[in-house]
């Protein structure tokens, strides 16, 4: 009984917590500027209307009265973003797989000298706290002509992302049933072994190593607001972030920061049942 | 079918030594066991007749040709794994195909040995199922349906029952063995469980540390054992070993003696329980022990005594046999079912055979 209610409690708790900004947001991205300023604030919009969604793609919208909400300033930079945002958080998604697969089944199978160091040379790059390769990464991109590129921001993507993605694979691949054994038996080469048995095995760990490097590109911003902010390669947190040094358009902002968590949003529920697969199959048989 | 020699095999891990000194020959069709406790290395050396590992030296042959560096699959050997280990993610059936993927063989070729197999195991209903619906039992059909539908030249067999309740080895352990018989495939089988080993074996290596111990029949290794290790190894209720001295032609050890013709040093006397008998009194030689526990075993019963704090010593005795616990006892051991090992662990001969 008392255990239940414990339960109760945390679990009003954890909604509260991660739902109210979200409730926040919608509510906020279906007012106007002036329903905003309104007090006391309306909890639920009476006439929700769906100008801030057009406004920050570059269109006007008349609202009922005749009343104009005008294109957003910003929208430029929102569309830009929305594009730059998915094409590099795609290509950091396909590299980190690219890389991390081969190599976290390499740590995870094989035996090859200075194995430990080199394990180490991973942890010690999780360990790294991003902000401090900040300004080195700054100062060598404006040489080699890095600085405000998309390329750049890949780049500097993967540095988090690989070691990242390595380390929880290899404990995955750990995990997995030595089938390898069973595929040389049947004729297959190493690498035909990971291709063809080993990776469909594995799915589910492939498709959390793509989620997590996907939302990690995502959802980095310190990086992309140093190093390609106000270029004309842009990601969509940097893009909404640029609503601070505006005339404020409340509506706005929170109709980009609720696109912003669309697409992150969508990829964790089709995925989340191969995240939950990951613990709950410990594949040793 | 093949013959398999293994000539001066050595496996090292790092500093370790995983297998030394191996040299073994397996007949055409003979059922080997590979014997021994875990990490004794008889895995590593199936895993090297597989070509799953490669020896450090020596060589492996298979029908007087040297394979050691030919891969795996094109040794034509089929392996069963520990556990019945299977593709997780792949139907019975996909599993059973998977083995003919390379093979070359047409459709209808493949078809017809699957459908052969399946007949042999009786696995039809399982097809479809993924491994983790099977129960154990039926894993092991469907291992045992991969490895045979290859037509291998040998079967490789590394603990196929070690993951099964005890009930179901049982039955299994004869179908393995009836199975191999009818096939007359060369099959190498490891397991640590000796019953498995004397109950399924052509002959048994028994392997410790590395090395091969003795190999030879069941019957050679339970009644002839070339080593203390294989003497102490084989036999449930274990033989009985007393540590002791050869002094001027007699055994000496926890007040019994035997005559023996022996080098002197310290030694080890073993007999075996149904070879000790319950004497009326003491007679020349007899050993006095008081009583720690009596087993009954239904068919027998398995008296335990102490002959002194450090040393319990198991006798065979009939059902009907009654005993209380601390009452004296003696006992004396049949001197012809006597075996003498030395310091190191090698056999002695009781009586060295007198020229002439």
């Amino acid at each position: 009984m008392k255990r239940t209610g414990f339960l109760a409690v945390a679990l009003v708790v954890a909604l509260f917590w991660s739902l109210v900004p979200i409730y926040w947001f919608c509510r906020m991205a279906f007012l106007t500027p002036l329903e905003i300023q309104h007090y006391p604030w309306p909890l639920i919009p009476h006439a929700p209307n769906p100008a801030a969604f057009y406004n920050i793609f570059g269109f006007r919208y008349v609202l009922s009265g005749n009343l104009v909400s005008p294109a957003s300033g910003q929208a430029a930079q929102i569309i830009r973003g929305l594009k730059d945002s998915f094409l590099v958080s795609l290509i950091v998604m396909v590299v980190t797989l690219a890389i991390t697969l081969p190599l976290a089944y390499m740590f995870a199978r094989m035996e090859f000298r200075y194995k430990n160091s080199l394990l180490f040379a991973i942890l010690f790059a999780v360990a790294l706290p991003p902000v401090s390769t900040l300004i080195p990464f700054y100062a060598m991109y404006v040489r080699l002509g890095l600085a405000g590129t998309l390329s750049g921001l890949v780049i500097v993507d993967l540095t988090l992302t690989v070691p990242f993605v390595t380390w929880m694979l290899i404990g995955y691949f750990r995990n997995l049933p030595p089938i390898e054994r069973l595929a040389w038996m049947d004729g297959y080469g190493r690498l035909a072994a990971f291709v063809r048995l080993v990776l469909p095995l594995a799915r589910s760990g492939v498709a959390v190593a793509a989620v997590i490097a996907f939302l990690f590109a995502w959802n980095e911003f310190t990086y992309a607001l140093v190093l390609v902010n106000g270029t004309t390669a842009n990601t969509l947190p940097t893009a909404v972030s640029g609503f601070l040094h505006q005339y404020p358009e409340p509506g706005n902002l929170a109709a980009s920061v609720l696109i912003t968590i669309v697409p992150p949003a969508l990829v964790a529920y089709f995925l989340q049942r191969h995240v939950s697969e990951m613990n709950l199959v410990d594949p040793v048989r | 079918m093949a013959r398999i020699e293994l000539q001066q095999l050595h496996k090292t891990f790092g500093s370790l030594a995983a297998v030394q000194e191996l040299g073994l020959e397996i007949a055409e069709g003979e059922f080997l066991v590979l014997l021994g406790p875990s990490g004794c290395g008889k895995t590593t050396t199936l895993n090297m007749i597989a070509g799953l590992e490669a020896p450090t030296s020596g060589r492996v042959l298979f029908d007087g040709r040297d394979v050691t560096k030919v891969l795996a699959y094109h040794r034509n050997v089929a392996m069963v794994f520990q556990s019945s280990l299977l593709y997780p993610h792949l139907s019975a059936r996909r599993n059973i195909e998977t083995s003919l993927r390379h093979s070359g063989l047409g459709r209808a070729d493949r078809d017809r040995r699957i459908a052969d197999v399946v007949r042999m195991l009786e696995i039809d209903p399982l097809l479809d199922k993924l491994p983790s619906q099977l129960s154990g039992g039926e894993r092991q059909r469907v291992a045992t349906a991969k490895a045979i539908v290859r037509e291998p030249a040998a079967f490789l067999l590394d603990e196929p029952l070690s993951a099964l309740d005890a009930a179901l080895r049982l039955s299994l352990r004869s179908e393995i063995a009836n199975l191999q018989k009818r096939l007359g495939t060369t099959t190498v089988l490891v397991t640590h469980d000796q019953i498995e080993a004397m109950t399924m074996g052509d002959r048994i290596a028994v392997m410790s540390n590395g090395r091969l111990e003795q190999i030879g029949t069941p019957d050679q290794i339970y009644n002839d054992p070339a080593t203390l290790f294989v003497a102490g190894f084989l036999g449930a209720p274990p033989m009985n070993l007393i540590a002791g001295e050869v002094e001027a032609g007699c055994f000496r050890g926890i007040g019994f003696s035997l005559p023996v013709t022996a080098p002197t040093g310290p030694a080890t006397l073993g007999v075996r329980p149904q070879d000790v008998r319950v004497v009326a009194s003491e007679v020349q030689g007899a050993l006095v022990a008081r009583v720690f526990a009596l087993e009954h075993l239904g068919r027998e019963s398995v008296l335990i005594v102490e002959a002194d704090k450090s040393t319990k010593l198991r006798v065979l005795v009939p059902p009907s046999f009654g005993a209380r616990v601390g009452e004296r006892l003696f006992l004396a051991a049949d001197p012809e079912r006597c075996l003498l090992f030395g310091a190191e662990g090698m056999r002695l001969p009781l009586h060295p055979a007198v020229p002439g």
